[in-house]
């Protein structure tokens, strides 16, 4: 066993889905020798009583996350110009014209409604 | 890729800079982040004892699976059981990641506790001969470590705070558990309102020990003040201790249980419940192997670990085919 130690278990990322409708999410890791026991460890571990749709399991070495300089990058990022945000000044112009600024719902809606 | 290389450039001081900046603003270290040895040793040293606790603490209350008085009972126990093996299980992992870097793994933690240097609660070492210690256990010892689980639900390091989230909301049914036990007891014949006070009494000095001693004076050691300057955890031993008397002592009396302390009593003027300290000497003596039940246990586990080692070398023979 001693010598097998460091092979035995591989480290599982878990994902999960709670109902048909609902997007993948992860759960935690688990500790096990294949992907077959991964999958009944998730279940022993995260769904004795949650309600489950499907599992993934996922071993971990195959994931490409980022590194805590990846990470750290992201968060000097500006991305105003990308979200409604960096655009409300719009408003205000608009108004300058007597013009009510469209609305999301106005832009994608095409019912006719904004005059 | 200018701000990458900013941050892989920084010395050790300023990263150690830039990590408590970090904690101190709420932001979640992960387990791949830079953080300092002591950070590391510390979350280590507390959640390994952590999960291995929740692995040894479903042993005295497996031993009331066959003998539950009833199949409802047993049931319900059984659950209790198997949720507290999947904390240690969340929690083990959660230490495994940390230790990773220093070359160590499950098999590690394990053979730490066969050989005694992985400690576990204090209460897990006791003795549990009645169904009214398996209601006490789910109903206060239980009660304990919620308050203490749920004060480090907020921890600077996000994998603990997300596994005790998990563990947090299976512990409800836990602490509703151990209600529906004790309060059929308090409820019951004059012997089961016997055998109810005889495990108060038992397990009193039990659950006063488990928050710990209030400052390093009482056993020579004490890792909260670090803990708190890392925000892993938000306050002290005798906090903790103050509310769970708070929480449960008027609950307690309101089923005209007596507390083994005629000493106790809340402190209008400084707000704080007076009651007798117990010999810390006996806690040390306890956490190091040497409480009623610690050898059995441990033995026990063992046996166990050892009993289905076939189990695991069956299942590495598969995957090296």
């Amino acid at each position: 066993m001693s010598e097998a130690k460091n092979e035995f278990y591989n480290v599982y990322e878990v994902f999960s889905k709670k109902t048909d409708k609902s997007p993948f999410q992860h759960q935690f890791s688990l500790l096990a020798p294949n992907a077959d026991m991964a999958l009944i460890m998730a279940k022993e571990n995260f769904f004795r009583r949650e309600q489950v749709a499907d599992i993934w399991v996922v071993k971990r070495e195959n994931i490409r996350g980022l590194s805590q300089s990846e990470r750290e990058m992201l968060k000097r990022l500006d991305k105003d110009y990308r979200e409604t945000k960096g655009y409300g000044y719009l408003k205000k112009k608009w108004r300058e014209y007597n013009q009510e600024q469209f609305t999301e719902q106005h832009i994608l809606g095409g019912k006719g409604d904004a005059q | 890729m200018a701000a990458m290389l900013d941050y892989d450039r920084l010395t050790e001081d300023e990263k150690l800079e830039h990590f408590m900046e970090r904690i101190n603003r709420g932001e979640k270290i992960e387990a791949d982040d830079w953080m300092p040895d002591d950070y590391r040793i510390s979350l280590i040293r507390l959640i390994s004892m952590h999960g291995i606790s929740e692995i040894m603490g479903a042993l005295p209350e497996k031993e009331w699976v066959p003998k539950a008085p009833s199949l409802h009972r047993k049931l319900a126990i059984m659950a209790k059981v198997q949720d507290e093996m999947g904390h240690g299980q969340l929690l083990l992992r959660v230490a495994e990641d940390l230790m990773a870097p220093l070359g160590k793994n499950r098999e590690d933690i394990m053979q730490d506790l066969f050989s005694g240097k992985l400690k576990f609660h204090n209460v897990f070492h006791m003795s549990a001969p009645t169904w009214g210690d398996a209601g006490m256990i789910a109903w206060l010892v239980d009660g304990a470590a919620i308050i203490s689980q749920s004060m480090m639900l907020d921890s600077s390091y996000g994998p603990y705070a997300r596994a005790l989230k998990r563990i947090c909301a299976e512990e409800v049914f836990h602490a509703q558990h151990g209600e529906s036990i004790i309060l059929a007891m308090a409820e019951g014949t004059p012997e089961q309102r016997d055998m109810l006070q005889d495990s108060l009494n038992r397990w009193w000095t039990s659950l006063i020990m488990f928050f710990g001693p209030k400052s390093a004076k009482e056993t020579g050691n004490s890792n909260a003040d670090k803990n708190i300057m890392y925000k892993i955890r938000a306050k002290t031993n005798e906090e903790l201790r103050q509310e769970f008397f708070t929480k449960y002592i008027p609950r307690i009396w309101s089923l005209g249980l007596t507390i083994p302390d005629e000493t106790i009593r809340f402190d209008e003027q400084t707000q704080m419940w007076i009651y007798k300290d117990v010999d810390w000497n006996e806690f040390k003596q306890i956490v190091t192997g040497n409480g009623p039940e610690s050898h059995n246990r441990l033995d026990l586990r063992r046996r166990s670990y050892d009993n289905n080692a076939w189990v695991r070398d069956a299942l590495a023979a598969k995957r090296a085919i």
